[in-house]
């Protein structure tokens, strides 16, 4: 008799799948560990962030003063700030489309079906193995001495304009390789019915490639544009030991900017009132571009 | 009541990972034994840690040393957001007056006090104990110039702007065309160039109140002007001068200790790079020259990077570090690695040991005679950068002195010289 009621309680307990209770149960074993992480290190910090916003606090100092949205008002009016902001627009609107078109030809050239085809995929994928400091020492060296013996000219490196095509043409190289690989499974998803069917009603490769592979490709590609420009707008590690700003703060980027104001400059705040900015741009350009890319994607 | 057991450790496990989430903050180097020093200066790291390792053995104290290649101010704040300060810190002189305050313990009834000049005080309690003296001025390589001119090098003979441009024209004539070095680096040009021109007036603070207000004209000030004057020699003949921006500092300092350059603006801090290089004999450090009579006289710096001792550790770690500075000024071992092990010219008169490297020499010889001026510690932390950004404007001749002087007047609109 005991025995049979303590049955009915673990029943209860297990089986009955739409109490409250079981849902949150189910929850927190299964989503649990994640959310209590994603909570620790990303919406707590972020909350903290945002509180720093209001303070004038230095970074180090045990007092955190509040000041309203005075942070705000200054990061409006940080004119250093909002050049950083354009460049890095500049930067990201240039690289994002030299990335996506590079890693477009590239993935195409690696699907044909040439001779070696892994082995170049994997040799195009492997910029993107090394860490952005070491490839922007590694460009460093070839801007500042292989490009200047080999052209005789002066380094790139020294005029703003240069500095700017070195930044892109670095981050070109080092993220081509990783798109390309969306790229080629977007390819390869395409099956080779539909296009036989082009050929078969008579379309050109050209036509074939426009009218009919690209567009089941959509998704791939709105992926692949909201990684660059989520990346790119918040590059530093290139910019860091690639040109460090230079010259005369002409390639200081926004992010770079923001960790200036924060800890070199000591104002905490508002560096992280930037910061906030600069999180609100990315995630609006981010997010508008893939609404607008998901609403034509069509389905194979 | 498998399932239930394995529901309770995941539970457990949570809690245990939240747990330690939380409680991290409070652990770290406060954990009672280890007297933790944080290291600033990169080129004595290795021998940093040797000497941990070794004091930790003799003193039956653990030390452990670190380093961080972000800047001190920015190293400092992370830590100290995260409640996990170092016992002992080496920091820059500015660091002591926006920390001390708040983060240092008083030093003032240390024996070491007595011994030197360079130690930090805020609001008169000693909390900065001086590493080092390190100089700013102009490098230069005496067999190069020897070479070029045929004549013996005297340093003493070059105080106007004038005789430095006589003797680079004598050199070029003698076949080597472009025998300067310039750093482009902001720090380089902002905070050691240009804050010359501060530390120069008998009155800094009195300097910057009067470009703040207006009633000094930076355009028209004598020793800026002095200063810039001897700034378009070295730029004239400074060996990257179709590319200024580009100028590697390990290139241009390996190029000076190798004698393929005479001059070069710096600091005996140059020396940790050249030590490696097939550098020649006669290298030294000299004033910037200057039109101004009595203004091109001496080398500007003093103290350089200075310890303190952080005030929420335990009193026996405080006690540890007390006993590690005492070390460091009194025990012969102690005394051996800083000036030997580490290269660094000593702030402390009871040491009598020979520098070892020849900048450092230099610089000991001018503190010796008293021909140094102090270094002017309360500028703001964006000068650097901004005077910096500037500075490398004109060095690229992308703007004039006249455009020069007004983007730092621009700058002082704004900006506050640090509280002291």
């Amino acid at each position: 008799m005991k025995k049979t009621a303590k049955r009915q309680n673990w029943t209860d307990l297990f089986l009955k799948t739409n109490t409250l209770s079981y849902k949150i149960k189910q929850y927190l074993m299964f989503a649990g560990p994640g959310t209590a992480l994603f909570l620790c290190v990303v919406i707590v910090p972020f909350i903290y962030g945002l509180y720093l916003t209001f303070t004038s606090w230095d970074g180090v100092s045990k007092t955190k003063p509040f000041v309203g949205f005075e942070n705000f008002s200054a990061a409006f009016s940080d004119s250093a700030y909002w050049s950083a902001m354009l460049r890095t627009v500049i930067y990201s609107v240039f690289a994002v489309v030299l990335i996506n078109v590079v890693a477009f030809a590239l993935a195409y050239l690696v699907t044909l079906g040439i001779k070696g085809q892994n082995f170049f995929r994997s040799g195009f994928f492997v910029p993107n193995l090394i860490g952005g400091i070491v490839l922007g020492y590694v460009w460093k060296f070839v801007f500042n001495r292989a490009f200047v013996a080999i052209f005789n000219s002066t380094s790139l490196l020294s005029t703003p304009k240069g500095a700017m095509f070195c930044l892109i043409l670095a981050s070109v190289w080092q993220y081509a390789g990783y798109m390309m690989l969306i790229y080629v499974a977007g390819f390869m998803s395409v099956s080779k019915d539909v296009k036989e069917a082009a050929f078969i009603d008579g379309c050109t490769s050209g036509q074939a490639m426009m009218h009919v592979t690209i567009p089941l490709m959509r998704s791939s590609f709105v992926q692949c544009i909201f990684l660059s420009i989520t990346r790119c707008f918040v590059v530093y590690d290139v910019n860091l030991s690639l040109t460090k700003g230079e010259p005369f703060g002409s390639s200081v980027l926004a992010a770079m900017h923001v960790y200036n104001q924060a800890f070199t400059y000591k104002n905490y705040g508002l560096g992280q009132a930037e910061a906030l900015i600069l999180f609100i741009v990315c995630a609006v350009v981010g997010v508008t571009q893939v609404m607008i890319g998901k609403k034509g994607e069509v389905e194979a | 009541m498998k399932k239930r057991a394995i529901a309770l450790f995941l539970t457990l496990a949570m809690v245990l990972a939240l747990a330690a989430c939380g409680a991290s903050g409070e652990s770290g180097a406060g954990d009672g034994a280890t007297l933790t020093i944080f290291n600033s200066k990169m080129e004595i790291q290795s021998q940093m840690e040797e000497m941990a390792q070794k004091y930790s053995s003799e003193k039956g104290v653990n030390v452990e040393v670190y380093y961080s290649s972000d800047t001190v101010a920015a190293h400092m704040s992370t830590k100290y957001a995260s409640k996990d300060p170092y016992v002992l810190s080496m920091v820059d002189a500015k660091d002591i007056y926006s920390l001390g305050a708040e983060h240092a313990i008083d030093l003032s009834a240390e024996k070491w006090v007595g011994d030197t000049t360079q130690a930090i005080s805020v609001d008169s309690k000693v909390l900065g104990f001086p590493v080092c003296v390190e100089a700013r001025g102009i490098l230069y390589n005496g067999d190069a110039i020897k070479k070029a001119t045929g004549k013996d090098f005297d340093p003493a003979a070059i105080k106007t702007t004038a005789d430095l441009k006589a003797l680079i024209d004598e050199i070029v004539a003698g076949g080597a065309e472009l025998p300067v070095g310039l750093q482009k680096e902001d720090w380089s040009l902002g905070a050691h160039y240009f804050a010359e021109v501060y530390e120069m007036h008998e009155d800094p603070d009195a300097f910057i109140a009067g470009i703040k207000d207006g009633s000094v004209s930076l355009k028209d000030d004598s020793v800026f002007n002095a200063l810039m004057d001897t700034f378009d020699v070295l730029k004239e003949y400074n060996y990257a001068k179709d590319a200024p921006i580009s100028a590697e500092r390990e290139v241009t300092e390996m190029m000076l200790a190798e004698g393929d350059l005479c001059f070069k603006f710096g600091g005996n801090w140059d020396w940790s790079n050249m030590s490696g290089t097939d550098y020649t004999e006669n290298i030294g450090m000299m004033p910037v020259p200057s039109s101004l009579d009595g203004y091109n006289t001496t080398l500007v710096g003093g103290g350089s990077k200075y310890f303190f001792i952080d005030n929420s550790v335990s009193e026996e770690l405080q006690q540890a570090a007390k006993d590690f500075l005492n070390w460091l000024v009194y025990d012969e071992e102690g005394q051996d690695f800083l000036v030997n092990t580490c290269a660094l010219v000593p702030a402390f008169s009871n040491i009598t040991l020979p520098v070892s490297d020849p900048l450092g020499a230099s610089v000991k010889a001018y503190a010796d005679n008293g021909a140094l001026t102090p270094n002017y510690n309360y500028l703001p932390d964006d000068h650097y950068a901004k005077i910096g950004a500037s500075f490398q404007k004109y060095l690229a001749g992308q703007i004039d002195r006249a455009g020069f002087a007004d983007e730092i007047t621009a700058y002082w609109a704004t900006a506050e010289v640090g509280a002291h």
